[in-house]
């Protein structure tokens, strides 16, 4: 039957359909599309001191390595600590909801409700590569282009969204027989 | 009688009191806010959104960025990024970019004042309803706050090579930032409530 909403005319679901699946569904994708965008480089800079490929990793690893501990610290926050934290996160809210588990239910929707919110940030890489690329664009100093591994890191940041959007946190209330 | 309030996280059902200024109304069973005092009229919010408008516009109009050597000048904004990114398949890259720090906060922009122009008219605007769905959709996908810090961490990572300025447009990105949060904090669902008019 299709209910909706006399105000706004969206559908009224008592759950969200196929929630389980879907967010499964994107979850494995997220994780699918993060092996490439660390194994490939991200951005191809060439200057005076010739040309180089870097990854994430090895960014992160090189603003250590002089010193910037604190964009490194950043970069490392927003393109691998919150998308494993959302790996592991929505992995641990679908394996319990699949279980009918009732233990910390409170602390588990609060879980859902940081996914949600720390989601969007990974896109800081990205942003950084796009911007570095459309600056550095000096034929004799130096140049900076970006590389595959920027487009499935984009890939995960959507995917992964997707993937805690498509999750009913009503489920972990629900006491199914 | 009091409207009925369902939590979106947990589905408890509760019955709403009126809020006053600086109150959150939180579910007493997951802690999920319920509701938020809102003090925003029709027309502070119109306000805010042409506020939102303008500085939308300065951050696409003018440099975010930009570096100088010897006279040979580049800047980078929002579609320099976005343009510095379509590079074959690499472009999907480039739309997520322009989708979500572009198209995004423009339709939102668009749409909040277009319901707010018709409330402040005291009608209902053609096509509410699907226009608050959309709102409450695309909540999610904005992302100027994201873009302002990666201008922040472009200038610390090219300072140490070029000299590197920050250009009017850093502070039209921060400003919307502030003025876009100022009006996402008033989530659709309080749009419905301030303009008896408009509702079915």
């Amino acid at each position: 039957m299709d209910r909706r909403c006399p105000r706004c005319q969206s559908r009224i679901e008592h759950r969200t359909p196929f929630s389980t699946e879907m967010t499964l569904a994107w979850l494995i994708a997220g994780i699918v599309f993060y092996i490439p965008a660390n194994l490939l480089p991200v951005m191809h800079t060439s200057g005076l001191l010739g040309e180089e490929d870097s990854t994430i990793l090895g960014g992160i690893f090189e603003f250590w390595r002089a010193g910037d501990w604190d964009i490194a610290l950043l970069i490392f926050i927003a393109s691998v600590a919150v998308p494993f934290t959302k790996f592991i996160a929505i992995g641990l809210l679908l394996f319990t909801v699949r279980r009918n588990s009732r233990w910390q239910q409170h602390q588990r929707t609060t879980l859902y409700r940081i996914v949600e919110f720390i989601g969007y940030w990974s896109m800081l890489d990205v942003i950084v590569v796009a911007l570095t690329s459309a600056l550095m664009q000096f034929q004799m100093l130096g140049t900076a282009e970006p590389r595959p591994g920027i487009a499935f890191f984009c890939a995960v940041v959507v995917v992964t969204m997707l993937s805690a959007l498509s999750f009913d946190p009503r489920l972990i209330w629900d006491r199914r027989t | 009688m009091n409207p009925i309030l369902i939590c979106r996280d947990c589905d408890t059902v509760y019955r709403a009191i009126p809020l006053r200024r600086g109150d959150v109304a939180l579910c007493r069973r997951c802690d999920a806010v319920l509701a938020r005092y809102f003090g925003a009229s029709v027309e502070s919010g119109l306000a805010l959104v042409c506020a939102a408008a303008i500085f939308f516009a300065i951050a696409n109009l003018t440099p975010i960025l930009s570096i100088d050597i010897a006279g040979i000048e580049t800047k980078a904004n929002i579609w320099f990024a976005v343009r510095s990114l379509q590079q074959g398949w690499i472009s999907v890259a480039a739309f997520g970019l322009a989708f979500t720090t572009f198209l995004i906060p423009a339709v939102q922009i668009a749409l909040l004042f277009w319901v707010l122009l018709f409330a402040r008219l005291g009608r209902r605007p053609p096509g509410f309803g699907p226009i608050m769905r959309l709102l409450h959709r695309t909540r999610p996908w904005s992302m100027t706050e994201v873009f302002l810090l990666g201008a922040l961490v472009a200038i610390v990572k090219l300072a140490n090579w070029v000299p590197i300025t920050a250009g009017v447009g850093i502070w039209a990105i921060a400003a919307l930032t502030a003025v876009l949060a100022l009006l996402g904090r008033c989530d659709p669902a309080s749009w419905w409530s301030i303009a008896p008019a408009v509702k079915t």
